[in-house]
């Protein structure tokens, strides 16, 4: 296992520009892109979380390491496509109907991604039915909804239900967040999991999907 | 069928209630007063019962929000609670509130005060002949100014000359549905009944203020944001439940007596004044009046460091405004030690000699920190390095003592960031806006309680603000002296334009609110 010492530290400390300048080094000297993600993009994004879980970070530097990330992982991306190589686990996310409120999603999507996982970003607003759009065109394995108001709750229901109504229910994980989102009301509108953070959601699809394969 | 009933007493009152066995306790707390802020989700643990008597049973919520040492001693969310016996419960909000009655705290402004501001503006609208009612207004010469807000309602008699003559301040009676304007709004949109309450409570007040002289009330005046504003008069709030938060339904709203059922004279005008847009209601239309933005050519702000965190700034040529949705942590609300500014409550901490000195309110021991004295520890923190920049307690050891038992948990200090990181990335953002920078700011108004509480010193040292100290000043309560003001204007302010920016929209908000959410390094 090579760890790219530069990339790994350039992301913890939040540092766009070094871990761009990292990534387009390693690039030069021939690293594998995917060994590059797995060796040591995801490793910082762990460490990331891990310091996030013990309260040492909190959002200004999940959302600095979070852009050092997304930088390197553009660079990457191209390559990727070029050699025909993909990620194994796909998940859509977006901010449900009515809410606007983005940097709790816009940091899951950014863990998600650190940690190797193909990330396809809705945005904000996004209504039942483009979510059902999303799962039938892009066919992830996991949808994450993102809420923070108490009147825009309901529309993770709302999207559960058209999910069923498509067919497309058992096709799909679906995780639920956002502060006044409870492990309760995941139950009750019969989502597949909840997390009270961007941490825990990381954990959420790699148990979910862990548990499908056994 | 027979319905056993049980029997519940709530202390420190002796209140005596009886439910049907097995019944949630809910609907009976609130009937007695009892506010449920998180309208009963069993989140934000502020409706602790204490078992005095009789056994309630652990639920999910209970362990998830309440300490091992808090479940021990009979501490329980009162919302989730069933009741299958009778029981003694001691209602933890109770006992702030009776101890809050020996330390009166006063949020109005001072009647001197008040009749300085309005006195270049007499004579009085109430005498002001109204086109189509030349009717017996200017015989009667009194008005009642009412600053409904989500959680407290303040209202005062006035005089012709702007005289205060009666005052009285009163809890929003729809608590019992939510502490926010959001779960009011899902309430209401749920089926329940929010306007009757409401409007009763507000008969009764007025009723109690113009006791003896009700005859003499000409005019009534309400002020509040646009869901109070809605849900008053009773008009559909679905439009505020979804993007893009704008109601078609921003206008003045006029009623008579008769409409509300108060014991008012049938040709007195009850109005609520209009909205701005958004959530932005004519609580801070009047604080704009009252801060006399728009009366010069020098750029004045109005900070109102509430839940929903509003601030306007402008000039006599326009103005800007936007809500940035703090939330409750100035209020204690979010803080795990946190609670109102009534005795025993740590209101101020100073840094003596490298050692913390707080202020109790009241004689007896701590008991828990209101938002004045969580601005100040933590600005004490920073200061003794106690507490960095990036909001870590520095010795990784997740509390801050601050006076045992009373600690702040590292959560504390990440919900203060959040708060003080909104309302300044707003204020930046709409500085932005205006194409203006802070040293062009002639003053910075803090409206409301926690406004006039903060030590300006310690939210210029956690960020909150920034802007020299000497532009900042403390307003009191804005919304109800601009209504009074209206109340008394010959006839309606010329305001500039008002602009509602909306901070959802603004693609920059995500980077100045993680800026602005750090502490300053050094100050
Ligand atoms: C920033 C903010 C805003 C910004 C939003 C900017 C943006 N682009 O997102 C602005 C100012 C625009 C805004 C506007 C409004 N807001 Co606002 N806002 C906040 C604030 C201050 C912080 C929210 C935040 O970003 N937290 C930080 C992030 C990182 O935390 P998070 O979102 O919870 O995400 C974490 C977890 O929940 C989890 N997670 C999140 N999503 C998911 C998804 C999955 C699948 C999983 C597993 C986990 C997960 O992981 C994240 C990281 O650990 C809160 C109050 C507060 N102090 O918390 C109010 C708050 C959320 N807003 C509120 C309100 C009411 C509004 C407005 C409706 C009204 C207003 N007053 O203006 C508007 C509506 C906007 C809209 N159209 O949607 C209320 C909601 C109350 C309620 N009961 O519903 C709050 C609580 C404030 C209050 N008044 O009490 N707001
Ligand atoms: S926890 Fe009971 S009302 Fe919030």
């Amino acid at each position: 296992m090579a760890l790219n010492v530069d990339l790994y530290d350039a992301i913890l400390n939040g540092n766009a520009k070094k871990a761009h300048a990292a990534t387009e080094a390693a690039i030069a000297a021939g690293v594998e892109p995917m060994a590059l993600i797995q060796e040591s993009m995801v490793p910082a994004m762990d460490e990331v979380g891990r310091l996030f879980e013990c309260e040492e970070y909190f959002v200004p530097e999940l959302l600095l390491a979070g852009r050092a990330m997304k930088g390197a992982m553009e660079l990457l991306k191209p390559l990727l496509t070029a050699a025909g190589q993909k990620m194994a686990v796909r998940v859509v996310i977006g901010t449900v109907k009515g809410d606007l409120h983005d940097i709790g999603k816009n940091i899951v999507a950014s863990m998600l991604e650190g940690s190797g996982f193909e990330v396809i970003d809705l945005g904000t607003d996004v209504s039942p039915e483009n979510f059902v759009a999303a799962v039938e065109q892009r066919k992830p394995h996991v949808v994450c909804m993102s809420a923070l108001l108490t009147v825009t709750m309901p529309a993770m229901k709302l999207t559960i239900d058209a999910l069923q109504t498509a067919g497309l229910r058992t096709q799909v994980k679906v995780l639920i967040g956002g502060a006044p989102v409870t492990h309760q009301y995941a139950k009750e509108i019969g989502a597949d999991g909840y997390s009270e953070n961007a941490n825990g959601a990381v954990g959420l699809v790699k148990n979910l999907l862990a548990g499908e394969a056994a | 069928m027979t319905c056993d009933l049980v029997r519940i007493r709530l202390e420190p009152l002796s209140v005596e209630l009886k439910l049907p066995l097995g019944s949630s306790l809910i609907a009976a707390l609130a009937a007695h007063g009892v506010e449920f802020p998180c309208g009963g989700m069993g989140e934000c643990s502020g409706c602790q019962v204490r078992v005095l008597s009789g056994s309630l049973l652990v639920t999910e919520a209970d362990s998830a929000t309440l300490t091992p040492d808090q479940l021990a001693k009979g501490w329980r969310l009162a919302c989730q609670a069933r009741a299958h016996e009778s029981l003694v419960l001691e209602c933890g909000q109770w006992r702030m509130q009776i101890l809050a009655d020996d330390n009166p705290s006063d949020p109005i402004p001072k009647v001197g005060a008040l009749a300085t501001m309005v006195a270049p503006s007499i004579p009085a609208v109430i005498s002001r002949e109204r086109a189509g009612d030349q009717s017996a207004s200017s015989s009667r010469g009194l008005a009642v100014a009412i600053d409904l807000g989500t959680t407290t309602i303040a209202a005062q008699l006035i005089d012709a000359s702007g005289n205060v003559l009666a005052v009285e301040t009163a809890l929003n009676p729809q608590a019992a549905f939510g502490s926010d304007v959001m779960s009011r709004i899902r309430a209401a949109l749920e089926g329940q009944d929010l306007t009757t309450p409401i409007r009763v409570a507000l008969g009764q007040i007025v009723a109690r203020l113009a006791r003896g002289r009700a005859s003499q009330v000409a005019e009534v005046l309400l002020v509040g944001n646009t869901v109070m504003h809605h849900l008053f008069g009773s008009l559909d709030v679905e439009p505020l439940a979804h993007v893009p938060f704008q109601s078609p339904n921003l206008a003045e709203q006029r009623f008579t007596p008769r409409d509300l059922g108060w014991d008012l004279p049938s040709d007195c005008v009850v109005r609520f004044a209009r909205c701005i847009g958004g959530f932005i209601g004519s609580d801070i239309l009047a604080g704009i009046v009252a801060a006399g933005i728009a009366l010069g050519d020098d750029l004045t702000a109005l900070v109102d460091l509430g839940t929903n965190g509003e601030i306007a700034i402008g000039n006599r040529h326009g103005i800007v405004c936007a809500s940035t949705a703090a939330g409750p942590a100035f209020e204690a609300g979010s803080i795990r030690m946190g609670m109102r500014a009534v005795t025993g409550a740590i209101a101020y901490v100073a840094l003596v000699d490298g050692t913390l000195r707080p202020t109790v309110l009241g004689d007896g021991a701590p008991r828990g920190i209101c938002g004045s004295g969580l601005v100040d520890a933590v600005a004490a923190g920073l200061r003794s390095g106690s507490i960095l920049a990036n909001g870590r307690i520095a010795d990784g050891s997740k509390n801050f003592p601050i006076a045992l038992p009373v600690v702040l948990y590292q959560s504390d200090i990440r919900e203060l960031q959040l708060a003080k990181g909104a309302i300044a990335a707003g204020f930046r953002l709409l500085l932005k806006r205006l194409g203006a920078q802070v040293s062009s700011l002639h003053a910075i108004h803090l409206a409301g309680a926690f406004g006039n509480y903060v030590q300006i010193e310690s939210a210029l040292r956690i960020g909150l603000l920034e802007a020299p100290h000497s532009v900042i000043h403390a307003a009191g309560n804005t919304a109800l002296r601009g209504a009074k003001m209206l109340l008394l204007a010959r006839e309606e302010p010329q305001l500039p334009p008002i602009e509602h920016v909306s901070l959802a929209a603004d693609p920059a908000f995500q980077d100045e609110f993680a800026a602005c959410m750090t502490f300053p390094e050094n100050l």
